[in-house]
């Protein structure tokens, strides 16, 4: 790079590389390097050299412009960014900071190429050239070393000796087959006859993949010069390099590339003087799918219909014209020129065992990253999708990645640790394709996922043969039902059925693999399916006529979410409560400690920020005026009594339902006081006692009668005294122990027994300093608790990062707000009584591979244990049901309640139950769900209709749907009033106060009224 | 050619090198189902029915395209390989009526017999032409197919193709097969049709959805004769049902000697098909042939015995008169040699050879010529 005739003596020749692959062009990169051009030449910087490269593989975070010797690495480059880094960079010597490439999870501005975390696992040896070589130039080229693998193999190596050193190198069909390539060679070899054929398969047609595109753009000549290499063993005369017409900026750089060897003797006659021969063609392809399959592929060639035929015979024995032939993807002929060069040995160093070298992604979807990658075989999913990916995109939980494009298969959370080969993928019940890796995240319907990739196959599917052509059509009609919402039973099963008639029926590979999404979406999603069928639920809120909005649909009692908002920019409040009454009992209880689903899925997020629902759903509970007291009818008696045991959100929504139906409902309460973990888990400075008690009260008022301080012994008893039906919602109280050693010392106590006591009124001692461990809700309340009991120092200690904690960020944050420290990575091993101190021993982790959770397992760091006094530790890491075995329920596991999943029924007949006995510690809105089924199936067992719905808002006016115009760039929430700091830890009073009229107004006008799309 | 020996269900089976499966099985007697086959055609393996399970050979290779080979073990009908044909063909009979097919009665039922079946007419197995020599209905028996439960997958409505000569083609009935397609390109040469379109809107049609007459058909009807359904049907035979019997004749419209088999019914010629084992024209005819026989043949205007003119009319005569009429008027003429004698194309070979013999032995002149000579 030292040009030695620089008029500026010693100083070095910089040159500005402008990525111009497709991706980056479309960004404008073209003007960009026209721009560069003009600007450097108007300057008159002698030192500086303006140039372009193909595809870098990071094109989502195109244009690319990078500056070399140092590797500067510029992203989203733009026109007008053009003379500030002239000026700035390239005349004064100050890098644009702001173009840098920040990294999406620490926000930091990376300056150089290599530490870019998107590259920095990578291991390119297909994509070795690809962004660092002009590729219009073929002397860039033959700088990297190029043709020397030609040269090598045309003058020192038989061509037997080059198929021995393809077979030794382990590399197997990129294309996806993974067919040994050397031995594919040598059959073609072994085939007698003078003419023979070599196509490079170039007709990339997997929706979201574009690999061979890239390479092709990139670097055309490894290509080239792995097909001479390639043409030389197997005795071709003759090659075709198949494109897809649409793939226009390929082909133009492929035809220079041609010429440009022509030139230079390495195409045509007599190459290089060694008397080989040999000539070769594009081919453009009209973008037929199926003609990626190879013996469509030569029919095309050939003039004819691109339909496959039925092997043997092979190729290999009678393939294009009925001559010899044979068909290597792009990327494995692009790495034949470095195993040559580079020999056999180092190439099968990397990888695994039967896999070896690398593979070509092209990795889309939800990660942060996206783009083409290249990674050494055995890698684990894992790996490329956090490490390189980035993650997913705004933290949402990780669902599914499809490999293999439309012929492979979805694997779910739980497969996130498998290596990336062959044999692996294979098992899993997907494939490793040609390259398309496709992320989706929990917005993403995994019946609609496997509906959109078999309607792909079933459009590019050629017609010829019967299982693929009806087989999927048969199977597409079922899905296309399903996603509709008009499923029926046993359509799993016949979707199963037929993909086994197309897997073993069809003709070519196109339809034995395009039922592979849809069996392993139903191997690994089956409950997606049975939601769909069943329910007419779609969980990720994709399908659209199942989902109204993706609130409404995500709110486990279904509240027309966007209807309410609308009242309250309407400033109709009490309408708007009326909307939130039809569905719950405890609209000001959810608007205080909703967990609020709904807002991670609201589309405004996608904007700038998620609508404030909670806040609002408080706004209106705060203004209610006893409108929808008004439509609240009370059916009449039934004569029949129903018993509800526990009174949390569970207990009194079944009960307040069973009531208005005309039951006689008695609420039997272990504790003092009604209310269950609303009441005796929740503190008070996040749910005021009166809010409560006031909605309880408006559950009596319908009839249902609750006893306190009545613990429930035998559930027999109760059916003795007359009780028709049994409701169980009696929570999951029980601390859960972290199995270390010492837990029982005093001084160690368990975070819901903490709460509970004080939320009972009895005076708690914590001491000075207090460590809470767990990194859930209850650890943060409690935490805060403490604080208000007089803590001096409040730490939380968690085993994993802020990342990964599942409390809510909001409640983290006021924590931090109010002083408690959190200590990240760390776990108590051993709690101890010392002098009458209480001691623990810590151990630190460290974050390591990607378990099922999508989260990354803590691992202890041997030999990092630390400890530390405190007055009291509370555990607080999960809590489970304690139901007494006299009741004589089934009883899984964690201590969990056994119920049906759709009427919530129990082992025992007449006895339902739901909740956190039946869920495991759960949110207050999925209680009150559970509550409102067992209503309805309480009912019907009763003999009853099951109706709980009630109108009770007036009827809406008609409202146009969102206009995308009447959003008027970013709008964020509107802060909420809060009380002072100083004043929170006096005491239990109110921390979060909520909006004021004008800001609810305001915070209402933000909603995009998905409900009102047009489906 | 070289034998081979494989076994096919347990049997010892003799072939010949270049023989498929499918042909080896069928030599030996062994019944293969199959639909797109056509032992005129080269292989096509789009139906899936002829799959048969073959040692050390993945999956269900189709008989039809496999070669056979010395010392192979092949299974024609295992359960597994029965249950698969059944689901492959019940997958036909969604893009295709099936009550026709499936229906018990269907052996009772004649033209104008009263469909007693709650279907709807298009799925009467008595309004269509193919009805009683449907291959479908062939297959759905050697399968057992008695019930298609899956639904139908797509209405194709499509209109039927009632433009030209000779034939409809009513693509609601045509399963895909290919047959037609392969007909007109490899045995006719022509490439009239082809597949269009692709996935479940893939249909046989022409370049452009043109006629069948603007795209170089010569009307032959090998489709006609090679569709396995009720898609391509000529239209004067399509309301006449199943002949009586067949009457095995010379085409009598050129000197070629294509051997036709006529289809008689109620004494009259419904149907006309090119003789599959005939020396000359094996299976083939042309549009003459194919389509104009029976239309002449029971055509009111057609001359069935000598005329003779008599007084400005044409009126009928004998043979013995009208011969007599003739031996006497050309004798008239044979003297001054004012004879010449011009034979048509149309005759036979053995036809054309008495007419030489006939002008030079009986007329005694060499005034002989031959239309296709002119």
């Amino acid at each position: 790079m030292v040009d030695k005739d620089n008029s500026s003596g010693n100083s070095e020749i910089r040159t500005v590389l402008v990525c111009r692959g497709t991706g980056c062009v479309a960004g404008g990169s073209d003007e960009i390097y026209d721009a560069l051009k003009q600007e450097v030449e108007s300057l008159g910087l002698k030192d500086v050299k303006v140039d372009f490269v193909g595809c870098h593989g990071f094109c989502q975070r195109g244009p690319i412009v990078d500056i070399e010797p140092e590797g500067f690495f510029y992203t989203e480059v733009q026109v007008e960014d053009v003379p500030e880094i002239v000026q700035s960079h390239l005349v004064n010597g100050h890098p644009v900071e702001r173009l840098f490439y920040h990294d999406p999870m620490t926000g930091e501005a990376i300056s150089y190429y290599h530490d870019v975390a998107f590259y920095a696992r990578q291991k390119r040896i297909v994509l070795r050239n690809c962004g660092h070589i002009n590729p219009e130039r073929i002397e860039d080229y033959l700088a990297m070393g190029g043709y020397e693998a030609l040269k090598k193999a045309l003058f020192e190596m038989t061509p037997e000796l080059v198929i021995e050193e393809v077979k030794k190198s382990g590399l197997r069909g990129r294309g996806g087959g993974g067919f040994p390539t050397g031995r594919k060679w040598e059959l073609c070899r072994k085939t007698p006859g003078n003419a023979k054929y070599l196509i490079c398969n170039a007709d990339e047609g997997d929706p979201g993949a574009f690999m061979d595109r890239s390479i092709l753009e990139a670097d055309p000549h490894s290509v080239l010069e792995g097909m001479l290499v390639a043409a030389y063993a197997m005795g071709a005369t003759h090659g075709y390099i198949y494109c897809r017409a649409e793939y226009p900026l390929a082909i133009e750089r492929l035809e220079i590339a041609l010429k440009q060897t022509v030139e230079r003797g390495l195409l045509g006659d007599n190459i290089l003087g060694s008397g080989f021969n040999f000539q070769i063609e594009i081919k453009e392809g009209a973008g037929a799918f199926v003609c990626g399959e190879e013996t469509a592929l030569m029919m095309s060639i050939e003039g004819k219909r691109g339909m496959p035929r039925s092997r043997p015979p092979f190729p290999a024995v009678s393939g294009l014209w009925g001559k010899p032939t044979n068909i290597n993807n792009v990327k494995s002929l692009a790495t034949v020129p470095v195993i040559i060069a580079k020999g056999a040995e180092w190439y099968s160093s990397v990888g695994t065992d039967t896999s070896k070298g690398t593979v070509v992604f092209a990795l889309t979807g939800k990660t942060r990253n996206s783009g083409l990658i290249e990674v050494p075989m055995g890698i684990s999913l894992a790996d490329i999708i956090y490490e390189i990916g980035g993650g997913i995109i705004r933290d949402r939980r990780f669902k599914a990645v499809q490999t293999g494009g439309p012929s492979g298969g979805c694997l779910p959370a739980s497969m996130l640790d498998l290596p990336v080969d062959y044999e692996s993928l294979a098992e899993a019940g997907s494939i490793m394709g040609s390259g398309g890796m496709v992320v989706a995240d929990e917005d993403t319907c995994m019946v609609d996922l496997a509906r959109y990739f078999l309607a792909f196959t079933q459009a590019e599917s050629c017609g010829k043969c019967v299982p693929c052509r009806v087989g999927t059509r048969q199977m597409l009609d079922i899905l296309e039902r399903i996603t509709r919402g008009e499923g029926q039973s046993g359509d799993i099963e016949r979707l199963e059925k037929l993909a086994q008639v197309v897997k073993s029926g069809s003709l070519c590979a196109l339809g034995q693999t395009a039922p592979n999404p849809v069996l392993t979406t139903i191997r690994y999603f089956r409950e997606e399916y049975e939601e769909h069928i069943n329910k007419h639920y779609c969980r990720a809120s994709a399908c659209k006529e199942l989902v109204k909005s993706p609130c409404q649909n995500t709110c486990p009692a279904r509240i027309e979410i966007p209807r309410y908002i609308r009242l309250i920019a309407d400033g109709k409040y009490d309408e708007a409560l009326a909307v939130v009454r039809e569905k719950v009992p405890f609209p000001a209880v959810l608007g205080y400690v909703c967990l609020h689903l709904c807002e991670a899925r609201c589309r405004r997020d996608q904007l700038d920020e998620a609508l404030g629902i909670r806040a609002l759903k408080c706004f209106a509970a705060e203004h209610d005026t006893g409108l929808w007291k008004q439509n609240s009818k009370i059916a009449p008696p039934t004569g029949k009594k129903v018993a509800i045991v526990g009174s949390g959100p569970a207990g009194l929504t079944a009960g307040y339902y069973l009531a208005k139906l005309g039951h006689e409902v008695m609420v039997f309460e272990a504790l003092p006081v009604a209310g269950g973990m609303m009441r005796v888990g929740i503190p008070r400075y996040r749910l005021p006692g009166e809010v409560l008690d006031n909605e309880i009260k408006e559950i009596e008022n319908v009839g249902v009668e609750i006893k306190v301080n009545s613990k429930v012994e035998s559930l027999d008893e109760l059916f003795k005294q007359g009780y028709s039906a049994i409701f169980v919602g009696v929570g999951a109280h029980l601390g859960m122990n972290m199995g270390i050693e010492g837990e029982t010392t005093v001084g160690v106590v368990d975070g819901t027994d903490l709460l509970r006591e004080v939320n009972l009124g009895k005076k708690v001692d914590v001491g000075d300093k207090v460590v809470v461990i767990g990194g859930g809700n209850v650890a943060i309340d409690a935490s805060r608790t403490a604080l208000r009991l007089g803590a001096k120092e409040v730490s939380i200690v968690y085993r994993r990062t802020r990342a990964e904690m599942p409390a809510s960020d909001e409640e983290i944050e006021e924590a931090l707000r109010e002083g408690v420290k959190i200590l990240y990575l760390a776990a108590p091993v051993r709690a101890m009584s010392v002098n009458g101190k209480l001691k623990i021993e810590f151990i630190q982790m460290e974050l390591g591979k990607i378990d099922a959770s999508g989260r990354r397992r803590p691992v202890p760091i041997e030999g990092s244990e630390f400890t530390d006094e405190y007055d009291l530790m509370i555990k607080a890491i999960g809590e489970q049901p304690e139901v007494p075995d006299r009741y004589m329920l089934s009883v899984g596991r964690g201590g969990r309640l056994e119920v049906d999943a759709d009427t919530l029924v129990t082992s025992r007949e007449g006895v339902y139950a739901g909740g956190d006995v039946v869920t495991g510690p759960a949110s207050v809105i999925e209680a009150i769900a559970a509550g409102r089924q067992a209503a309805i199936s309480i009912d019907k067992y009763l003999g009853g209709g099951g109706d709980i719905d009630e109108v009770l808002a007036p009827p809406e006016e008609e409202v146009a749907a969102f206009d995308i115009e009447e959003v008027e760039g970013e709008k964020y929430r509107p802060p909420m009033n809060m009380l002072p700091l100083d004043e929170r830890l006096k005491g239990f009073a109110q921390v979060e106060l909520g909006f004021n009229e004008e800001k609810a107004i305001e915070e209402a006008k933000r909603c995009l009224r998905c409900d009102l799309e047009e489906h | 050619m070289n034998e081979i020996t494989l076994i096919i269900d347990g049997q010892e089976v003799k072939a010949k090198e270049g023989m498929t499966v499918l042909e080896a099985a069928k030599e030996a007697g062994i019944d293969i189902p199959t639909l797109c086959y056509h032992p005129d055609l080269t292989p096509y393996g789009a139906c899936r029915l002829c799959i048969v399970e073959i040692e050390n050979v993945k999956g269900f290779p189709t008989s039809c395209t496999t070669p056979a080979s010395d010392g192979m073990v092949v299974k024609t009908n295992t359960p597994q390989i029965h249950e698969l044909r059944r689901d492959i063909f019940e997958l036909i009979l969604t893009e295709h009526p099936n009550f026709c097919i499936t229906c018990n009665r269907k052996e009772r039922c004649q033209p104008f017999d009263i469909c007693l079946r709650n279907v709807s007419v298009t799925e009467r197995c008595v309004i269509c032409p193919r009805n009683g020599h449907c291959e479908l209905q062939d297959v759905a028996d050697s399968l057992g197919v008695e019930e298609v439960t899956l639904p139908y997958a797509y209405s194709k409505e499509l209109p039927i193709e009632r433009g030209d000569p000779f034939f409809d083609r009513d693509y609601n009935l045509c399963i895909l097969c290919g047959r037609c397609v392969r007909v007109c390109q490899e045995v006719r040469g022509r490439g009239a049709i082809a597949f269009t379109y692709r996935g479940s809107d893939a249909l046989i049609g022409t370049a452009f959805g043109w006629s069948l007459k603007e795209s170089e058909c010569q009307f032959c009807g090998a489709c006609v004769d090679i569709c396995p359904t009720g898609a391509l049907m000529e239209r004067t035979s399509r309301w006449e049902g199943v002949a009586e019997y067949q009457v095995v004749t010379t085409c009598p419209y050129c000197g070629v000697g294509c051997q036709l088999e006529l289809e008689v019914k109620r004494g009259r010629v419904i149907r006309v098909n090119p003789k599959r084992d005939g020396t000359i024209n094996q299976g083939q005819a042309c549009v003459k042939g194919r389509f104009g026989i029976a239309e002449f043949v029971h055509h009111p205007e057609r001359l069935t015995n000598p005329m003779i003119r008599r007084n400005g009319n044409f009126e009928d005569a004998t043979w013995d008169e009208a011969l007599d009429m003739i031996a006497s008027k050309l004798g008239k003429y044979k003297e001054n040699n004012e004879i010449a004698v011009i034979s048509s194309a149309k005759c036979t070979n053995e036809d054309n050879y008495v007419a030489q013999k006939f002008t030079r032995a009986v007329l005694g002149t060499n005034n002989l010529d031959h239309c296709a000579r002119l």
